[in-house]
């Protein structure tokens, strides 16, 4: 029996040898969204056997509430969010019960507490059952009120949890008895259905995502989405073979949303950008612009810069002489690509994998937020062994099928940025982010997690000190020391243990030893967050200022002006570290925050 | 038309890949009865696959009704794709 996708048999090899992790690597690089259902369900089958440790993925709890049958679905999304990096627990509730489900606050849904409820309905969930001939403002009533049925439980679902929302928008019908008029009078099922859809998205509240499931059909072709012998015989909505694009598109969207998307596109230039290779065949002699080959590479290039506009940051990493790969930017005219779109260019004879580490640390971001995109499978491959994190697709021979294997990885790409633009300021922004934060002491538990923060932190570190597990535990004991971690939660689900403080009691002085962030929180208030507890320690403790010390480092500069921000003042600067202090007022006087406080759990 | 020998070996892989288990051994009576994993969510997991593995469309009735293991071979020597 012939499949098409992954080696099952190789997959098995290496988890037999104890290899999970490659196995995993190795079944997340060859499935495709459009592998058939067949591949999909034993592809996550053998991801149910697969034991997950080590394999660095963030929890999530996702809720799928559908008038259809999505068991199936589910197995296969579960994988798929694997595969962006989450270890999904999916909770499926009871079939066609999206709305008694979503009311009735007793229900498993929300003893599930879920990170994300998927309401994965279709059209058959939209029953806006419009006479021929009606007007147009009939239509718009009729439309209006089911967009307001969905915006109803989307309310619900954000009051009584702290979940991302996703809404399938309706996949239009394939056949429709009025046929053509269908979609051309303003009555017809596929017009109401368009315009259904359209405000559906208008209609969005920050913090519901809609799903183009409509667009996601039209991808898969109408003709074989609408497979009605499933329908009939076990209600299933869409064609079983659709169920890894579903799923896969899905996984992008959570991924986005939790921001775990990918923020840099790193091309290879010969063979990538343009055919050819221009240190031997010259800028005259690449193929770029004309001919059909040329033509695709252009489109390419396209492509990549439209991503720049839409904020993805592109860099350059190719072996070569750098005037001469510079050359094609300033001179060839079909490039689409200018040198100053480029964030980082990196054309040397150094290993790749060194260079795409520079590109993440030159650009202070994850290398987990990195694409790479290059012709050469040697490359590839020497990028996925020692850098798994970062994102390395098959390009494909030709050109011309670049810009689709590229696109899944930016499908989803600007919703957080998106949703920061609907707010007015970012006050409104915080305060929809419904951030809610846990103090917590040292203890052994979160005692490893509290040493790593300190020690692999180094931008948000004021000043450099590095602790082992052993030396924090001792602090804890000493009544001059004063340890706190802060743990944060907010409507994309949990951040988890976040920043950590060392304190130390001098006299009439709370000096702050260490102070380190996870960059991921940052300027959301949590600095002021953190610094009101300490002032709080500093009144439990009879101290009238709370010190803070600025030692730079060689990564350091984020935080060099975090104190004046805060309201300190420099009170002296010697061997270029700086000390600030702020006098340890009343708590009116305490800074503003959007995170709440959750009550202190150890102590 | 396919032979009994070939619809039977060919659908023995199928089991075998579907419910991943290599001891699978099929034969004619066998119902989902006989294997644990066997439901209503992997019958059609299964019937997938032999729409696929044979290159055939079951009626919408037919898929449900394919009970036992000597029905289906019965209905792939008739219309299953070599």
């Amino acid at each position: 029996m012939s499949l098409e996708g992954p080696n099952f048999d190789e997959i098995k090899a290496k988890l037999k040898a104890g290899d999970a992790r490659n196995a995993f690597e190795l079944l997340r690089r060859t499935l495709r969204p459009d592998d058939p259902f067949v591949t999909q369900a034993r592809a996550a089958r053998l991801y149910r056997s697969m034991a997950r440790d080590g394999a660095e993925l963030r929890p999530l709890k996702i809720a799928l509430l559908a008038g259809s049958t999505v068991d199936h679905l589910a197995d296969v999304l579960r994988l798929w969010l694997a595969t962006v990096g989450f270890d999904a627990e999916i909770y499926v509730a009871p079939f066609d019960m999206v709305v008694q489900t979503v009311l009735d606050e007793a229900s498993d849904l929300y003893a599930f507490k879920p990170d994300v409820v998927w309401l994965c309905t279709t059209h058959r969930d939209v029953p806006l059952e419009i006479a021929a001939g009606s007007d147009i403002a009939a239509v718009r009533a009729k439309v209006e009120r089911a967009v307001q049925d969905k915006q109803r439980l989307w309310q619900v679902l954000l009051q009584r949890c702290n979940c991302l929302v996703v809404q399938n928008n309706a996949d239009c019908p394939a056949d429709d008895p009025f046929g053509n008029i269908a979609g051309a009078a303003p009555w017809g099922g596929r017009s109401a259905l368009r315009l259904y859809n359209f405000e559906l998205g208008a209609a969005a509240l920050p913090g519901v995502a809609v799903f183009d499931l409509d667009h996601l059909a039209s991808l898969y072709g109408k003709a074989q989405w609408f497979d009605s012998r499933y329908w009939f015989h076990s209600k299933h909505a869409f064609a079983p073979d659709a169920t890894g694009l579903v799923a896969a598109s899905l996984a992008q969207l959570v991924a986005a949303a939790k921001g775990l998307a990918k923020k840099c596109l790193v091309l290879d230039l010969d063979n990538t950008l343009w055919g050819g290779v221009i240190g031997d065949d010259g800028l005259e002699g690449i193929a770029l612009g004309q001919k059909a080959d040329g033509e695709a590479y252009v489109a390419f290039q396209a492509y990549a810069r439209a991503l720049k506009e839409r904020g993805i940051v592109l860099a350059v990493c190719s072996k070569n002489d750098e005037a001469i790969a510079k050359e094609a930017f300033e001179h060839h005219p079909d490039m689409r690509l200018r040198l100053s779109d480029i964030a980082v260019f990196r054309a040397n004879w150094n290993s790749k994998v060194e260079n795409v580490r520079d590109i993440a640390a030159t650009l202070s971001i994850g290398i987990d937020s990195l694409v790479f995109a290059d012709d050469n499978p040697a490359e590839r491959d020497i990028v996925r062994q020692f850098l798994p994190a970062v994102a390395v697709p098959e390009l494909p021979d030709d050109p011309a099928d670049y810009v689709r294997v590229l696109a899944r990885y930016y499908a989803e790409n600007a919703q957080r940025a998106e949703l920061q633009l609907s707010f007015q300021d970012t006050a409104d922004y915080l305060a929809s982010l419904q951030m809610v934060a846990e103090i917590g002491a040292v203890d052994a538990l979160n005692l490893p997690r509290l040493a790593q923060l300190i020690n692999k932190s180094n931008q948000f570190h004021l000043t450099g000190t590095r602790y082992s597990e052993a030396e924090l535990a001792a602090f804890a004991t000493r009544p001059g020391y004063v340890i706190r971690n802060f743990r944060l939660r907010d409507r994309f689900g949990d951040n988890g243990l976040i920043a950590v403080v060392v304190l130390r009691v001098l006299d009439r002085d709370l000096v702050i030893d260490t102070w380190v962030m996870s960059c991921r929180v940052l300027a959301r208030s949590m600095e002021e967050f953190i610094c009101n507890e300490m002032l709080r320690v500093a009144r439990e403790r009879h101290c009238t200022s709370l010190v803070g010390l600025y030692k730079p480092t060689a990564k350091n500069k984020l935080v060099a002006g975090l104190y004046p921000r805060l309201g300190f003042e420099k009170v002296a600067d010697t061997d270029g570290v700086s000390r600030w202090r702020r006098a340890v007022g009343p708590a009116s006087s305490d800074l503003t925050t959007y995170a709440r406080q959750l009550e202190m759990t150890t102590e | 038309m396919l032979h009994y020998d070939e619809a039977k070996a060919r659908l023995g892989v199928i089991f075998r890949e579907v419910f991943d288990d290599e001891s699978i051994e099929i034969f004619d009576a066998m119902t989902a009865d006989d294997l644990d994993e066997w439901d209503s969510l992997s019958h059609i997991t299964l019937v997938l696959a032999v729409e696929r593995e044979f290159g055939l469309k079951l009626k919408a009735a037919e898929v449900g009704a394919l009970a036992n293991v000597g029905e289906m071979i019965k209905l792939l020597m008739e219309r299953g794709s070599p």
